[in-house]
């Protein structure tokens, strides 16, 4: 240290840098040598170390010495020669890698050695890791990577108009998104887009394929391109310009048209209009919208021949989703502001058709953007990494511990060592070095796991009418994060160990008897600590598993305000089929007509949407007698359902009555409104005879029914207004048949088949399943949370249980001479049964009271996830604390009957 | 030996074994024979700090080592400087000096 001080000194010139690289580049030659000539070499410092021992004897002898006499003289002098060759080979450039692989030589044979032991560590640690992994490979599917096929997102924003909600609407209309991107400064450029599902028509069998209409910068916005063809050109983006033209999805090239090379230029029929194919979008790509699989995308300006409407003439109607990219440099609250600014100006232009629509612009990374999953994962998936951090956590505490166990039983190989000259530094990297082989053998076990587990996330999802994809699998950032993670753990866990093995006192440990010295750990305090340590980490997630399932519970138990069980649902789309509102009603009239009919149907109705599966719709209304509030959105979920909806879904009418087969196009408009509805709006009023603007029709509110879940059973009931469907008909929208069984719904789903395809043979029937099974995607993010909090728990318990009864097994049979002394003088059986029983009862006790202290400060923070239990659920810490106490107190229990066992001649003979 | 003092006395036996090789190519008794001559016995080389020494100079590019016979025709390593070496030796004893003159004015100033 000093003399490199001094050569700073000496070298304040510029003379220093030119040295240092000359010196390097020989430093690497040198080394280069020396790895490979390395026999060579050896030779060399062997032949050069006996000609100097011959120099000195010459020497010596000439100064008069016997030659015997020379010889020893001359050895003293030299000092051994091993260890003159050592002193070479540590001089040598490239020595710490000699020792590196000595030392990596060496563990590998340890843990070949104690291939017991290493399994059950590598294993542990590839639970703990692959925990971690596994949700990382998730987050890194979502909130990470949120477009597929898009590398950089994090200059993309998403726009939302209103309160933070779970179910946004588009925020703008056509027309105003292409003023915005006229006028904006501060983006460059903004993208709009309108997803939902299309039929590919004019093939052997037609297909309802989720596509979007985009405008015609989409594709270049985001940096997709197409893999065969071009994105749209500018033009064809143009309302009343634009051209039939269709990107198609990777998938539907494969699927549909076999890979086909020369598929550009090709026409193929979409909802029965024909469309040029232009482009083919990369494999990755699925479109822009977090979790949902998009396959086909068309112009926006062909609305009209793909949904039937026109939607970019009217600027009234906000149909868009957007996505803007922000100009370098500018942040997210600066493009907000301007955006803010801008629509100002826009709204004050045209006023009529900014009524009802919500002012305020709000923009989102896509990582918490609540359009698509990312809005409902963003809050769990991080909380899934915490929980999965804590079991690593556990591990490592865990492996800690079965390591210092062990290394007592490696006292003597350690305290030989140092005897023989090696450093405390040498012996912790050797230390440190098992460790870390350790760590590494668990994170690629458990990159093995994480193969499997990464894709369980996709097991969640029922059946579903959403187009929900998720890919999740192992990527380069999750590797190194694990190989990262590895490393870590390996400190953590190897730290302790290699710090106290490497400072016993030598001397003592080759003296003393081994039992005598391992009584010293029996008392340690850090055995002890990792114990309760471990006990406590489990009690934290035990905890939160707990309130995740008993959340779970109380939401599944909740009352839905309908009833799930013997209903069938079935789903069609009319528009695809070429019906017109008028076709479409009358068929909607025939297929009640004919289900009800059938043997084992109750009751049969129609709506728009089924409950618990995101697929309620949302309109802005106008009420009568209500003054909306400054930015409060008017937009409300609306259902559109056909005659004996209530009686059919079991949701009582409490007041006023429901729709019947009179309510047609030509009877007076009527609407039905939940109970939440009323209390919103027009609280204490009789809500019967009111009226509700939607779209320019007036409906009267004819009944009220009771609060019924549509979106997630853990959400509050909202308002929701129902619209009769031979009045609010739409057939663009899928259209769900709601069967009431007497039997098992699954028997009627051939039979239901068999009347649609009567009534019509080319109309595609989709989702087929019974209502309680679509309706587990409302309680989807409940499932996963307490799925994987709860196998996280309980792994959790089990490694503390290894953990407690390693420690207290282990300590026993330390302590067997002095349980055979005991015994020998008279203690009864019982007694040393609670001898050692109590000791471990003392760590479970002290573990139960650390975790209960940490999960009460933690558990807060889950709070907004819970549902129906409080974060400090009584019931939940009670059963949990007690569960760990027996589970461990069983752990002791096989130890301390063990001990009671130990026959006192035996024991003192021992050793 | 705490860490610095062998650091200084490393700095100091390259100076002191570079000064010795300008000389002429010499074998490692040889050198250590010299130094010890020179400063009248006040460094004593050990074998076991020269030959590590001696082969960290090689590594760097200073001496370079060949075999040859002594003077009683025995087989020895001779060691000699290289153009790197020489300039190495400026630089260490510019550095020596510079120390020893901040030495002794600290000295002198208390």
């Amino acid at each position: 240290m000093g003399a490199d001080r001094a050569r700073d000194l000496a070298d304040a010139g510029g003379v220093v840098s030119k040295r240092v690289r000359s010196g390097l580049l020989q430093r690497a030659t040198s080394l280069l040598r020396n790895v490979t000539h390395r026999e060579q070499d050896e030779r060399e410092i062997a032949e050069e170390v006996n000609a100097h021992l011959s120099l000195l004897i010459a020497e010596k002898m000439r100064a008069g010495m016997k030659p015997d006499e020379a010889e020893r003289a001359a050895h003293m002098e030299l000092g051994g020669v091993e260890q003159v060759k050592e002193q070479v080979r540590e001089a040598r450039a490239g020595a710490w890698l000699d020792t590196l692989a000595r030392d990596c030589r060496f563990a590998l044979r340890m843990s070949r050695k104690n291939s017991g032991f290493t399994a059950v560590v590598v294993l542990i640690l590839a639970l703990g890791i692959a925990a971690n992994t596994t949700v990382l490979s998730w987050i890194s599917a979502t909130l990470l990577n949120p477009i597929p096929g898009v590398a950089h997102t994090s200059d993309l924003v998403t726009v939302m108009r209103g309160d933070r909600s779970d179910h946004p609407t588009p925020p703008f209309s056509y027309l105003d998104l292409h003023d915005l991107s006229e006028l904006t400064q501060t983006f460059s450029g903004l993208l709009g887009y309108h997803d939902d599902y299309m039929s590919l028509t004019g093939v052997a069998k037609p297909e309802r394929i989720y596509g979007a209409l985009t405008t015609a910068n989409y594709f270049d916005l985001l940096g997709v391109h197409p893999i065969l063809g071009r994105a749209f050109l500018p033009e064809e983006g143009t309302p009343g310009a634009g051209a039939a033209v269709v990107v198609i999805g990777y998938a539907v090239w494969q699927n549909h048209f076999a890979g086909d090379p020369q598929i550009v230029g090709k026409t193929i029929q979409i909802n029965r209009h024909p469309y040029t194919v232009v482009g083919v979008a990369p494999r990755d790509f699925t479109g822009c919208a977090p979790g949902l699989r998009a396959e086909l995308w068309i112009a926006l300006s062909m609305d009209r021949d793909v949904w039937g409407f026109n939607r970019p003439d009217y600027r009234g109607i906000f149909w868009l989703n957007v996505l803007g990219k922000l100009r370098p440099g500018v942040t997210k609250n600066q493009a907000q502001a301007e955006l803010n600014l801008l629509m100002q100006g826009i709204v004050e232009r045209f006023p009529e058709d900014h009524r009802d629509s919500p002012s305020e612009i709000s923009l989102d990374p896509l990582w918490r953007s609540p359009f698509g999953i990312n809005g409902y994962l963003y809050k769990i998936l991080p909380m899934l990494l915490g929980l999965a951090g804590v079991l690593l956590l556990l591990a490592c505490a865990n492996v800690a511990s079965l390591l210092l166990v062990r290394s007592v039983g490696r006292r003597r190989e350690i305290a030989i060592r140092l005897g023989m000259g090696a450093s405390r530094k040498q012996i912790v990297r050797q230390f440190l070095i098992e460790s870390l082989l350790l760590g590494l053998l668990g994170g690629t076990a458990a990159i093995v796991i994480t193969k499997w587990t990464s894709h369980s996330l996709v097991a969640f999802f029922p059946p579903s009418t959403l187009p929900l994809t998720n890919d999740a699998h192992i990527d380069q950032g999750v590797l190194f994060v694990t190989i990262g993670v590895s490393i870590l753990a390996a400190i953590i866990f190897g730290m302790l160990p290699a710090l106290r093995s490497s400072s016993m006192p030598v001397q003592s440990v080759l003296k003393e008897e081994a039992t005598s010295v391992s009584l010293t750990l029996h008392k340690s305090r850090l055995l002890s600590g990792l114990v309760v340590a471990q006990i406590s980490l489990s009690l934290v997630l035990l905890v939160c598993a707990g309130l995740f399932t008993r959340s779970l519970q109380k939401a599944q138990q909740s009352d839905p305000g309908f009833e799930a069980s013997h209903l069938l649902l079935a789903s069609y789309e009319l528009s695809p089929a070429g019906y017109t509102r008028a076709t479409g009603a009358a068929f909607d009239r025939q297929v009640l007509d004919r289900l009800s009919a059938l043997p084992g149907v109750e009751s049969v109705s129609l709506a728009d949407f089924s409950p618990l599966s995101f697929s309620i719709h949302s309109d802005y209304l106008q009420l009568e007698g209500y003054v909306p509030q400054p930015h409060e959105s008017m937009e409300i979920s609306r259902a559109i359902v056909g005659p004996n909806y209530f009686r059919t879904l079991r949701t009582s009418v409490v007041s006023g009555r429901e729709f019947t087969e009179g309510d047609t196009a030509d009877s007076q408009l009527v609407a039905v409104v939940n109970q939440a509805f009323v209390d919103r709006y027009w609280p204490g009023e009789n809500a019967i005879g009111k009226q509700v603007t939607d779209g320019g029709d007036r409906f009267t509110v004819v009944g009220v029914a009771r609060n019924a879940k549509y979106r997630l059973l853990t959400s509050p009931t909202e308002p929701v207004i129902y619209l009769p469907s031979y009045q609010a008909y739409s057939p663009t929208h899928d259209t769900t048949i709601h069967l009431r069984t007497t039997g098992d719904p699954r028997t009627m789903a051939s039979s239901v088949e068999e009347t649609i395809h009567q009534l019509n043979p080319e109309l595609p029937l989709f989702n087929v399943n019974p209502l309680s099974v679509t309706m587990q995607l409302g309680t989807l993010f409940g499932r996963v949370a307490a799925t994987f909090a709860g196998s996280f728990g309980l792994l959790a318990m089990l490694l503390a249980a290894v953990g407690i009864y390693g420690v207290v097994a282990y300590t026993t049979r330390q302590r067997t001479r002095e349980i055979g002394i005991r015994m020998a003088l008279g203690a009864e059986k019982g007694g040393v049964y609670r001898l050692v029983l109590g000791q471990g009862f003392r760590l479970t006790l002290a573990g139960l009271l650390v975790g209960t202290a940490l999960s009460l400060t933690l558990t807060r923070l889950l709070k907004a996830q819970l549902f129906g239990v409080s974060a400090t659920d009584a019931i939940t810490f009670a059963s949990v604390g007690l569960l760990v106490a027996v589970v461990a107190l069983l752990a002791c229990h096989i130890p301390a009957r063990r001990a009671t066992r130990v026959d006192p001649m035996v024991a003192l003979r021992h050793e | 030996m705490t860490q610095e003092q062998t650091n200084l006395l490393q700095g100091t036996l390259d100076l002191l074994i570079l000064k010795t090789l300008r000389l002429g190519e010499m074998h490692g008794l040889g050198i250590s024979r010299r130094i010890e001559q020179i400063t009248h016995g006040t460094f004593s080389v050990k074998t076991g700090s020269l030959f590590p020494a001696l082969r960290r100079m090689q590594e760097e590019g200073w001496i370079k080592s060949a075999w040859g016979e002594s003077e009683a025709n025995r087989k020895a390593k001779y060691y000699r400087l290289t153009k790197a070496g020489m300039k190495q030796l400026e630089t260490e004893t510019a550095k020596w000096e510079r120390i020893v003159l901040g030495i002794s004015r600290t000295l002198e100033a208390s």
